[in-house]
């Protein structure tokens, strides 16, 4: 064969192994795989009607040290994080009830807007028992704040902020006692893939504190399917 | 002196290959000029505003009047793929450049592109002029907007203390939005409206639009902002005055 076909051909294929071993690479090292599915509930009346309730349980934690990076908190231990995985799946055309376990410190949220309830029924969430529509903005943790592409699907914004627990309740090791505890419904649309993050800036001390755990995957953020039940 | 010597030779509008490139040119010129043309106006969309539709008038025009010169170097390289393509070990003689030298046809290329560039800087500077006398309308309601990984939210700051987080217009009232950024820089977008601004942190920019048709809109950022960029985007809803301030009034504001 001709030697430059020979070392076309070559350059070709090599380069092309090259780029499918970073596709490979890239692609295990994006994200938590692992997806918690809504746990069934019975049916729900709203003002939808009579819909399919489920319920999603998760943990906003001041470390990696719990949730899905394992007990030695993974590549980033001091990264804030939520649990028990960042991947989510729900039924479409349901009332779909989260309850957050918050176990992390706060400050002022720098955004107003995420310091109240949109998007869930009555536009209201439950915060440690109390119902009410918004939060004190200087003592905001995380958000907890689904959205997705605004084209060809339902759109589905939900934000919910998760209020702070003092300082001294935060302990060097180990969670507190007693997390503040956030419950919110919200009624699903038509199957679709959206994302989730939290709005808080609780990253690291890039980008206005939006780096870190927050500009990465598995952390303070993940993917959110609605499907067909 | 020598017969071929003697021999007038032809001019360069008489030479085969320039013939052949004029023909080129003038079938180059239309294909590219129709079709740029037209795809750039399909994926422009639909138009909402009077900036729009100057927007997507002043595209094609451009597009039409820049065609030319796409059309000359496709034509020339067709003709030379045509005739002076060589297969086989031995090179062709040196080419004989007619065209060397040419100070006309120099400084009439120089006059011709700075002519184009020059209409083109002025008609755009006017058309972005036009687009901002918004901001200087009283009559003007006025919108704060602010980004933030991965939303927008809107105050209606005349309306009371109504927040949002799709933005809601009334249709033919001229509107100023005031545009920030909580965090890292974003790029406000409306596409149907011809806008787009950047949300910078720290800074507010002004920038105005007459919404003039009814519907529902895309807002998008159109600044690589991190993670999740693609998924900032939300809804516009231009309605009639009669359904805003009914929104407005639902949302607790002031109508």
């Amino acid at each position: 064969m001709n030697k430059r076909l020979l070392g076309a051909l070559g350059t070709v294929i090599i380069g092309a192994g090259v780029i499918a071993g970073i596709g490979t690479y890239v692609a295990s090292a994006k994200n938590d795989s692992r997806v918690l599915a809504a746990t069934p509930a019975g049916t729900i009346n709203t003002p939808q009607g009579n819909l399919p309730h489920y319920t999603l349980d998760m943990s906003a934690y001041p470390d990696s040290m719990a949730g899905s990076h394992g007990t030695s908190g993974g590549p980033h231990p001091d990264w804030v994080t939520y649990g028990p995985v960042t991947n989510f799946q729900v039924p479409a055309h349901s009332v779909i009830t989260v309850t957050i376990k918050q176990y992390d410190s706060g400050d002022r949220i720098t955004n107003d807007f995420f310091a109240s309830v949109h998007g869930t029924i009555d536009g209201t969430a439950t915060f440690n028992g109390q119902t009410a529509k918004s939060v004190d903005s200087t003592k905001v943790g995380h958000t907890f704040t689904l959205h997705g592409l605004s084209d060809a699907q339902s759109q589905l914004f939900v934000s919910v902020p998760l209020p702070s627990l003092p300082d001294a309740d935060v302990p060097d090791s180990g969670y507190s006692k007693t997390p503040n505890t956030i419950t919110f419904s919200f009624i699903t649309g038509d199957a679709g893939k959206y994302v989730w993050n939290c709005e808080y800036p609780c990253g690291d001390g890039t980008i206005a504190r939006f780096g870190g755990p927050m500009s990465a995957q598995g952390y303070m953020s993940g993917n959110f399917d609605v499907v067909n039940a | 002196m020598s017969d071929l010597e003697t021999q007038k030779r032809p001019s360069v509008f008489e030479r085969k290959d320039v013939k052949q490139t004029v023909f080129f040119w003038v079938v180059f010129t239309a294909i590219i000029g129709y079709a740029a043309a037209e795809l750039q106006a399909r994926s422009m969309g639909a138009s909402a505003s009077e900036t729009m539709s100057t927007t997507i008038h002043m595209m094609r025009v451009f597009t039409w009047v820049a065609a030319p010169v796409a059309g000359l170097v496709a034509a020339m390289a067709m003709t030379t793929l045509i005739s002076k393509i060589h297969f086989g070990d031995t090179p062709p003689e040196e080419a004989d450049h007619e065209i060397r030298n040419a100070t006309k046809l120099t400084a009439t290329w120089l006059i011709v592109s700075s002519v184009l560039c020059l209409f083109a800087v002025v008609w755009g500077t006017v058309v972005l002029q036009k687009d901002n006398a918004a901001l200087l309308n009283p009559q003007a309601m006025n919108v704060n907007v602010t980004g933030q990984q991965w939303a927008w939210n809107f105050d209606y700051v005349d309306n009371g203390t109504v927040r949002s987080q799709d933005l809601y217009l009334p249709v033919n009232k001229p509107v100023v939005f005031h545009i920030t950024s909580k965090d890292v820089i974003h790029g406000f977008w409306i596409v149907q409206m011809g806008i787009k601004v950047d949300a910078n942190p720290g800074y507010t920019t002004d920038t105005s639009v007459t919404p003039n048709k009814i519907g529902i809109y895309d807002l998008r950022c159109a600044e690589l902002c991190g993670l999740y960029h693609a998924f900032m985007q939300t809804k516009v809803h231009v309605v009639s005055q009669g359904d805003y301030d009914a929104w407005i009034k639902a949302q607790g504001g002031q109508a």
